[in-house]
């Protein structure tokens, strides 16, 4: 039993979060909503190679596994990073046996985004906004096409949120289905990681504020009312997290439980995350429900994450569906 | 990152369940659908069956050799818990010995006291018991009002204890006393081992709500116990009272084991009921079976990290609380919807054909939200321990307890 990460995952955590912290904040989140440019943006995550991690080598990137990609995905969620590294993980696997487009997502000189729904007139998608070159599954076969975008107007501008129609397409892979489903789970599982370091952080500002705010003569923290809610929402994390690191290292490891795994981790996440931001917000009473606090970015991004790449419903759907036949195994 | 035992832990685990395969005709086991046995009933078989494996030495993993331990680490102790579910034997009839009692002896015993019960215990030749809560002493154990005074080479109990589990089978408890009311609560405490079968001792079960009788209340009217049974200083009483509330969280935290029942076993269920249910009833229970199985893993897999920890010679620290609470939280989920599954038979105690196993749990588990720690016990410690947030502000730590501020 070794269920941690390891000294260079460790490490792989630290260098980015030391890059997120200074190329990206809730502020410039905020600003988004405004106009304002998304941080740290595609061409600074594909120079630190962040967009490549699980491109092979003889594409350009690291060849890494799913698992250092949902680490460094946490660093960027707990800072509300743009884009997101969802992108990066679908289209990694999408195009595995297309190594010039997959060199092209590693090196940011072509902005991607991977489309659900119709290819004529698809649901809105992560990071298409300023996307221009987009993956879609169309009838069973995944194509790659240029195509009319049509942002709406944002809940959370870091998600880039936009419904696309192609105007041109190519067949990539004929049958495709199967692989345009590992490359949403993929997806799920990064999205689930990035949630996870948002509402890490979530409980984190809540727990600071918590220890200096003073009502009725001493700290709130110290009321369990307050205390409460912020364990539960920290207990949440933790639980999180475990779903999040199962699912990453099914994905390289055992592709058999990926299913369940990838579902559990984005149905716990949607929950997780969303009441993370809700206590965040409570605890700060007022102050918390003001435009210049941080609280409302990660509100934002809560409550628009949990219904991307499948609602908890459908997840919720899924996992029971492959329960009860026969997924969870002898048990481990 | 992988899921699998190191060479050392795999050849350990093969060797616990060769023992388990060995001796499996003089051990209980459980029934499918069964997941304990009452000890009023099957006390001779339970005492038989942690003998055969205290000499198989799969008793007192942890315990030092001296001791009838066999000296080995949390993780070989988390392997036997994990191979005896899989093999479906019961609880240990001294679970409580082993986990919590034994420890307190060890560390806080005389040498006479320790050469005197430990290895006894270990075979189930004693059964132990923990008086710890009193009617009026709960969540704030050091309210406790159960007095021991000094008479001779004597201590002279009265009072009364409650919600003692295996009381009524146990030879020797670890007896939480005040000594001292002019002191603080905390301050005026001593503990004891009391022998169960003295006179004056009386042990009446207390019937749970779900209609079992596990827990008992005990009466101590001048139970006269020697001095040489007092388990640390006088007035030292907490400080061997947390020895063994720490050695009930390495019991309960770690492992990380299911509370309630296990998922495989609630996901066929699932396979079975959902299908007799409308169409339109079945997607709403595929919500509840979903949630509950994903809360299940998320304990599971958090549980593994915690054996991780220990695997690497980490020991459980203050976040195991929060294992508790998860898992409580996971089971409480199983067994609503478990019973949920039921269609018309929810309503009733069991089903037509007799079967009450989703009953049976949606009954007990309200318990274990307040056994070992309340949900709101452990909230605090969280919150305080883990998280750093401050403690609530109290007038009943300096004031002398017989002062009327408790």
């Amino acid at each position: 039993m070794n269920f941690d990460l390891d000294a260079d995952q460790r490490d792989i955590a630290d260098g980015a979060r030391d890059f997120y912290r200074g190329n990206a904040s809730p502020a410039a989140a905020r600003a988004g909503l405004e106009g304002g440019r998304l941080e740290p943006g595609r061409k600074a995550l594909a120079d630190i190679g962040f967009l490549g991690i699980t491109v092979p080598e003889s594409a350009g990137g690291s060849g890494r596994p799913l698992l250092d990609l949902a680490v460094v995905a946490e660093q960027g969620g707990a800072v509300l990073a743009a884009p997101s590294l969802v992108t990066a993980a679908r289209a990694a696997v999408l195009l595995a046996d297309v190594p010039d487009l997959a060199a092209q997502l590693a090196d940011g000189s072509t902005a991607f985004a991977v489309l659900d729904g119709a290819v004529d007139a698809s649901a809105p998608s992560v990071d298409a906004a300023d996307a221009t070159l987009f993956l879609g599954l169309d009838g069973g076969d995944l194509v790659v096409g240029e195509g009319e975008v049509v942002p709406g107007r944002p809940m959370d501008a870091t998600r880039g949120l936009a419904s696309v129609r192609l105007t041109s397409r190519r067949v990539l892979a004929a049958g495709a289905g199967e692989l345009w489903t590992r490359a949403r789970q993929a997806g799920a599982v990064v999205m689930a990681a990035e949630d996870l370091g948002g509402a890490e952080r979530c409980v984190q500002l809540g727990v600071a504020y918590a220890q200096e705010r003073e009502a009725f003569g001493r700290r709130i923290g110290s009321y369990q009312a307050i205390k409460h809610m912020l364990v539960d929402a920290w207990v949440g994390v933790e639980q999180l997290r475990s779903l999040v690191w199962w699912a990453a290292w099914a994905a390289d490891s055992n592709p058999a439980e990926l299913p369940l795994a990838a579902s559990a981790a984005k149905a716990c996440a949607a929950a997780t995350f969303e009441r993370a931001a809700s206590t965040l917000i409570q605890v700060h009473g007022g102050i918390g429900f003001t435009w210049e606090h941080d609280a409302h970015p990660y509100w934002r991004r809560a409550k628009v994450d949990r219904l991307l790449l499948g609602d908890e419903a459908e997840h919720l759907d899924a996992v029971a569906r492959l329960a009860v036949t026969g997924a969870l195994g002898a048990g481990r | 990152m992988d899921f699998d035992d190191s060479p050392d832990e795999a050849a350990y685990r093969a060797r616990v369940r060769a023992l388990l395969e060995e001796h499996a005709g003089e051990l209980l086991h459980l029934a499918p659908g069964q997941e304990g046995v009452d000890a009023r009933t099957h006390e001779a078989e339970m005492r038989r069956t942690q003998r055969v494996l205290a000499e198989a030495g799969l008793v007192g993993v942890t315990w030092p050799r001296e001791y009838g331990g066999q000296g080995g680490t949390l993780v070989q102790q988390a392997i036997v818990g994990q191979e005896l579910a899989r093999a479906r034997v019961p609880a240990l009839i001294n679970h409580i010995g082993i986990g919590m009692c034994g420890p307190t002896v060890i560390t806080h015993g005389s040498q006479a006291q320790r050469d005197r019960y430990l290895a006894r215990l270990l075979r189930a030749d004693d059964v132990w018991c923990q008086l710890f809560s009193e009617p009026a002493s709960g969540s704030d154990l050091a309210a406790l009002r159960t007095t021991a005074v000094r008479d001779g080479d004597d201590w002279v109990v009265n009072g009364q204890k409650v919600w003692t589990t295996l009381a009524h089978v146990s030879d020797h408890g670890i007896l939480l006393t005040r000594t001292d009311p002019g002191k603080p609560k905390h301050a005026g405490l001593t503990m004891f081992v009391v022998d169960m079968h003295a006179p004056g001792v009386t042990v009446r079960p207390l019937r749970q709500m779900g209609g079992q009788a596990d827990f008992n209340e005990v009466f101590f009217d001048d139970v006269r116990i020697p001095d040489e049974e007092r388990l640390g200083e006088p007035g030292e009483g907490w400080r061997v009272a947390l020895t063994t509330l720490m050695n009930e969280r390495v019991a309960i935290g770690g492992a990380g084991g299911a509370i309630g029942a296990p998922v495989e076993e609630f996901a066929e269920h699932a396979r079975e009921r959902l299908p007799r249910l409308a169409p339109e009833r079945q997607v709403l229970a595929r919500q509840a079976v979903g949630r509950a199985v994903v809360a299940a893993l998320a304990a599971r897999y958090t549980g593994y990290r915690r054996l991780t920890v220990l695997s690497q010679g980490g020991i459980p620290g203050p976040e195991a609380s929060a294992g508790k609470l998860a898992g409580t939280e996971a089971g409480l989920l199983m067994a609503d919807a478990g019973v949920r599954l039921l269609g018309d038979d929810a309503v009733y105690a069991a089903t037509a054909d007799g079967d009450d196993r989703w009953q049976r749990t949606q009954s007990w588990l309200p318990g274990i939200s307040i056994a070992g720690g309340t949900d709101q016990v452990l909230r605090n410690i969280l919150g305080e321990r883990v998280l750093g947030l401050p403690p609530e502000p109290r007038n009943d730590k300096t004031a002398p307890f017989s002062g009327g501020t408790r």
